[in-house]
């Protein structure tokens, strides 16, 4: 085992100690312990798997429409300065606004279950991948613009055949960032917009925390914690095997 | 023949190229001067790729190709891919790129990465995309300058017998003095901005001292 990994374990057994020491003193309704937290995860493992299953549908299915809004607006934004200006004030309302101000006007207009959720968490995860989007169109050389262009390229064909695969560098960064938040979203708008059929991990805590099953709550965020790092650590393995090779990582 | 007539350029409040008068042969031009008079400005206005402010430029053939200090081969791409990027956007580009590539030693790279590939194989690599575009007037801005000295020599020999067999016209910026001996017949130098043409002579007489006391001389 390398000493890195070492320290890794080290740090991780130095953590959970901490943990157990503070859940002793404050008691299994407010802290439960480390022991108790896997205790749930083993107990409660179907209806957890059930309900991490449509908080990561809600995530990603919001991930793909952010993906989307985000390239469209960005390369609008990027294309033409009328088409950036009628945008930048929905970019900046959707950054700006809260989205548990918002959540409850969603349950309003498109009622309880998966769409809230969506939603939410394609709100949630839109503007980095628009910044992302913007900065990665710009990103490749005057010189590999200029070459295109004195062989004739149109503007359209820059922009498809250098500046959108120029810009995958930093699409993959944002939708990195972009991939934690919109699991968060879609937490978010599961807290107001779930009833429970079908079970989601954001239904989950708030009722397990209502009802004082605070180890169940707390495996309930462990999963959460471990479905975006798994999204994220999905969108670094794609990013390997799409660009790996382009800048020899 | 090209010919500039009042050629004017500005970027912001200053100006780079003003009222200036030039006429470029064929052979090999190599612009030289010190480090931001306007060469390269100048040189991206002869190849099309700057629009001037004022003046024309005329007899330019259509047929150009360029070659950048940084290669600009797309990394996304392979060195064949690359070589063939012409081909894709112009019509009568569509030799067999194998051929070109073997013409400068890169046929066992050609399904590389240009990451993969060493900075002397880029810029065979850049050459040989030229190569593709079938040009009748070649564009190098500073093309060889981040070689080291070992590549740097075996690459321009490379270029000069591509040029050579080519017939290629070729207008050439660098700010390096032997290199425009060895490779250009015609030399301008210049200063600036706005840039002026200092001296124009034959490379072969071409000396470094005079070049510097004429750079050195009041404006």
């Amino acid at each position: 085992m390398s000493s890195r990994r070492v320290l890794d374990a080290v740090g991780l057994a130095v953590a959970l100690g901490m943990w157990a020491i503070a859940a002793h003193f404050a008691g299994p309704l407010l802290l439960p312990t480390p022991a108790a937290v896997l205790g749930s995860l083993v107990k409660d493992l179907p209806r957890l798997i059930g309900a991490a299953g449509q908080t990561a549908l809600a995530a990603l299915l919001g991930l793909g429409i952010a993906m989307a809004l985000g390239l469209a607006t960005s390369m609008v934004s990027y294309s033409s300065r009328v088409g950036g200006a009628l945008l930048a004030p929905w970019l900046l309302a959707l950054q700006v606004v809260p989205i548990v101000a918002i959540a409850p006007l969603l349950v309003v207009w498109l009622g309880y279950g998966l769409p809230v959720a969506t939603t939410t968490a394609a709100i949630a995860a839109v503007y980095p991948v628009y910044s992302a989007g913007r900065t990665g169109l710009a990103a490749p050389s005057r010189d590999q613009v200029d070459l295109l262009r004195l062989y004739g390229a149109s503007p359209y064909r820059v922009l498809v055949d250098v500046r959108l695969r120029a810009a995958l560098p930093a699409l993959f960064a944002g939708l990195r960032v972009a991939a934690g938040l919109a699991v968060i979203g879609a937490i978010i708008g599961e807290f107001v917009g779930s009833n429970g059929v079908p079970p989601t991990l954001g239904q989950l805590v708030v009722a397990s925390a209502r009802s004082a099953r605070t180890d169940l709550c707390f495996a309930a965020i462990v999963c959460a914690g471990a479905l975006a790092a798994t999204l994220q650590l999905g969108i670094s393995a794609l990013e390997r095997v799409m660009i790996g090779g382009w800048y020899g990582r | 023949m090209i010919s500039l007539a009042g050629v004017g350029y500005s970027a912001g409040p200053t100006p780079i190229v003003e009222g200036l008068d030039l006429t470029l042969g064929g052979g090999v031009t190599a612009m030289v001067g010190p480090s931001g008079c306007g060469k390269s400005t100048l040189l991206r206005l002869i190849a099309g790729l700057l629009t001037p402010d004022a003046g024309g430029i005329t007899g330019v053939p259509e047929r150009r190709a360029f070659v950048f200090q940084d290669h600009a081969l797309l990394p996304w791409l392979t060195l064949a891919q690359n070589v063939a990027l012409p081909a894709r956007y112009r019509s009568g580009c569509e030799e067999q790129v194998l051929p070109i590539l073997a013409r400068l030693g890169l046929a066992e790279h050609a399904h590389k990465l240009p990451n993969a590939l060493s900075g002397g194989q880029r810029m065979r690599g850049s050459i040989a995309r030229a190569l593709a575009a079938r040009p009748q007037i070649v564009f190098l801005d500073e093309a060889f300058s981040s070689l080291d000295g070992i590549t740097r020599a075996a690459v321009q020999a490379d270029f000069q017998r591509v040029a050579r067999a080519e017939g290629w016209v070729v207008v050439m910026v660098t700010h390096d003095l032997q290199e425009a001996r060895l490779l250009a017949d015609r030399v301008l130098v210049l200063n600036g901005p706005p840039v002026r043409v200092r001296m124009d002579l034959a490379a072969s007489e071409l000396v470094e001292a005079t070049v510097l006391a004429a750079l050195s001389e009041p404006t």
